[in-house]
């Protein structure tokens, strides 16, 4: 198998005013195609970085990242936009859904940047839901629904527009131990059953466990 | 759904705070819709002015006459016109109300026909050109002051002493969209030159006259006042819409007054709005960083703030202008009308004017969310995702 995601010498440097802040430091990666990963290390130890980068929301300040076959770091803003759009599945914490959509817009959401007719699009989203098992509160708005099913909303919106990788930071931080639980299960779902490569920042060890791999970030270095 | 659609969404996100936002604009609106009307109603008599009429007046000013016989020479030496009339400000007041103002002229018995949108029974003319204390009353005025055909009225000479004495023969009405002022009391001349005391005699006010080509005016108009210019008094002659200008002249300060104040109604209702929104778009930063994260780019966010501050300021647009309208259009246009005709003779909504409330809110609500969408538009993702995370 190929590597999907493929890190060289990568660092990261914020600025805090003029100091310097570095983060990720000469870091090298390689993920395998259809990998399950989980990803810890101490909080401030930089994953949300590393995933921002695999992800094209950020650059490294130096190194390359070639992520699905294409080189990010040569990347125009809009081209990463694309890049995002085609290749990327996100999944927050915070479930992150506009309130103001029902969960079938909210799925929908994404396909608004394709090409899809309007009632492709609504298909496609009808059948996200029903993968993640919410075929029946499509109409629901975000309010009406429990953490956890907010989540499967999110990861329905994640996976809609059929992307090649999903990454996820703290999928099950804001939910009790049975609604983490089913979220590690749709997850490990979405790996076997539909090949998706996911990365996933936790520190759950319990939801480490379920991956394939486990990397420990620590001072800018995977362990 | 649609971009669109999602834009509009987010506008009904906080509906508490949107309806005052909207309600605020609707305000300003109709503010700037009866500001707007009160200028038109200003400009009627100046727009509709007819443009084969000329009004000549003493050069020096108009309160100082003219001799009478000037109407004489006009008549004789002008060549292209079709009349010429004269008219004297009498300026008498209503005895039961000496407040009530309304323009009292002696005029020539011609008068009408310099002023065809006047419009009186061929009658009633013949009767009043033969009764000498004779008078033909504007409709909104006979109503006001309860005038009736065949009422002997009295007023109260300020300019000219003394009681004077007056049969009303007739009521003379006028389209709504013309220059005529519709509480005007006519009068014979004659009548006033014969009760005037000896050093107010035979003198006139103005001359009005109607020329045959339009297009001549200012040749016309040239030519009178060439023809006094080596006597004594000279003259100025204007076309009726010059002369109407120049009556308004003494207010014409109010009514630039009037056009900023009714701009900078809009601009205060631009800069809620701006508040309003750009309190939205911070309260929202996360939302925007997860749109960008799907794949959204910089100019989708900025399409979707300015879509959002469009329907707000159009929704505020048409409950003002639905608002206005017919508040202007049934009660207050019509009272003014005809309670203050005289300067208000036409006061209705210009269609124009509600499309340009509608137009200009909807132009200043976009105008309003540029700065917050332009800098929603610049916010690094990641940064954006932080404030959550
Ligand atoms: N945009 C930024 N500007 C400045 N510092 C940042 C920025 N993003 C992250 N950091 C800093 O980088 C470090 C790693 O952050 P992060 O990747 O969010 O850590 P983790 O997700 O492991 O908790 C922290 O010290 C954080 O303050
Ligand atoms: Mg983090």
């Amino acid at each position: 198998m190929s590597a999907i995601v493929e890190l060289k010498g990568v660092s990261k440097t914020f600025y805090r005013g003029k100091e310097p802040v570095p983060v990720l430091e000469n870091l090298d990666l390689q993920v395998e195609e259809g990998a399950y990963e989980a990803l810890m290390g101490p909080s401030g130890s930089g994953k949300s970085t590393l995933l921002n980068l695999i992800a094209g929301l950020d650059k490294p300040t130096s190194g390359t990242a070639k992520v699905a076959g294409q080189d990010l770091t040569n990347m125009s803003d809009g081209e990463l936009a694309h890049f995002r759009a085609d290749k990327i599945g996100f999944i927050f914490q915070a479930y992150n859904l506009l309130p103001v959509l029902t969960a079938a817009e909210n799925v929908e959401l994404p396909l608004l940047l394709t090409k899809l007719s309007s009632s492709d699009r609504k298909t496609r989203a009808k059948t996200a839901l029903r993968v993640v098992g919410l075929e029946d509160r499509m109409g629901h708005y975000p309010r009406q629904l429990s953490g956890g099913q907010e989540q499967r909303v999110a990861i329905a919106r994640a996976i809609v527009n059929d992307p090649t990788i999903l990454v996820c930071d703290e999928p099950t931080g804001d939910l009790d131990r049975k609604s983490a639980d089913e979220i590690l299960a749709l997850l490990e779902k979405l790996n076997k059953e539909f090949k998706k490569t996911i990365l996933m920042v936790t520190h759950d060890p319990a939801a480490a466990e379920r991956a394939g791999v486990i990397r420990k970030l620590d001072k800018g270095q995977l362990q | 759904m649609t971009l669109w659609s999602v834009a509009a969404k987010n506008t009904l996100r906080n509906k508490f705070r949107t309806t005052m936002t909207v309600l605020g604009g609707a305000v300003a609106v109709i503010a700037f819709i009866m500001l707007r009307t009160v200028l038109d109603a200003w400009n009627v008599g100046v727009e509709y002015a007819a443009k084969d009429r000329l009004g000549t007046r003493n050069k020096i000013s108009f309160v100082i006459p003219l001799p009478k016989h000037y109407i004489d020479d006009v008549r004789n030496d002008i060549k292209g016109i079709k009349s010429a009339s004269y008219c004297d400000w009498f300026g008498a007041k209503w005895p039961k109300d000496p407040n009530e103002f309304f323009a009292n002229l002696a005029c020539s018995d011609n008068i009408f026909e310099s002023y065809p949108e006047m419009k009186v029974d061929p009658a009633v003319l013949e009767r009043w050109k033969a009764d000498k204390k004779g008078a033909i009353v504007g409709d909104v005025l006979a109503k006001k002051l309860g005038m009736h055909v065949g009422d002997k009225v009295v007023l109260t000479g300020s300019i000219y002493p003394g009681d004077w004495e007056f049969t009303v023969d007739g009521i003379y009405t006028a389209p709504a969209q013309s220059p005529v002022d519709r509480s005007t009391f006519f009068f014979h001349w004659d009548y006033k030159n014969e009760g005037a005391p000896a050093q107010m005699k035979n003198l006139i006010g103005w001359i009005v006259t109607r020329v045959d080509d339009p297009s001549q005016s200012a040749a016309v108009s040239a030519s009178i006042d060439k023809l006094f210019d080596d006597r004594d008094m000279q003259t100025a002659t204007m076309s009726e819409r010059a002369m109407n200008n120049s009556f308004l002249g003494g207010i014409s300060s109010i009514l630039d007054a009037l056009n900023i104040v009714s701009v900078i109604i809009l601009v205060i209702m631009m800069l809620i709005l701006g508040n309003t929104i750009a309190m939205a778009v911070r309260e929202r930063t996360t939302e925007y960083g997860v749109l960008r994260a799907l794949g959204f780019e910089p100019g989708h966010i900025r399409a979707f703030i300015v879509g959002e501050a469009i329907t707000t300021s159009l929704l505020a647009g048409l409950v003002g202008v639905g608002l206005a309208y017919p508040f202007v259009q049934m009660g207050m246009g019509k009272w003014l009308e005809e309670n203050m005709g005289q300067f208000f003779p036409y006061f209705r909504v210009n269609p124009m004017t509600a499309l340009l409330a509608l137009v200009l809110t909807v132009l200043l609500g976009a105008v309003a969310s540029l700065l917050p969408a332009v800098r929603a538009g610049k916010m690094e993702v990641t940064e954006a995702l932080r404030r959550i995370a």
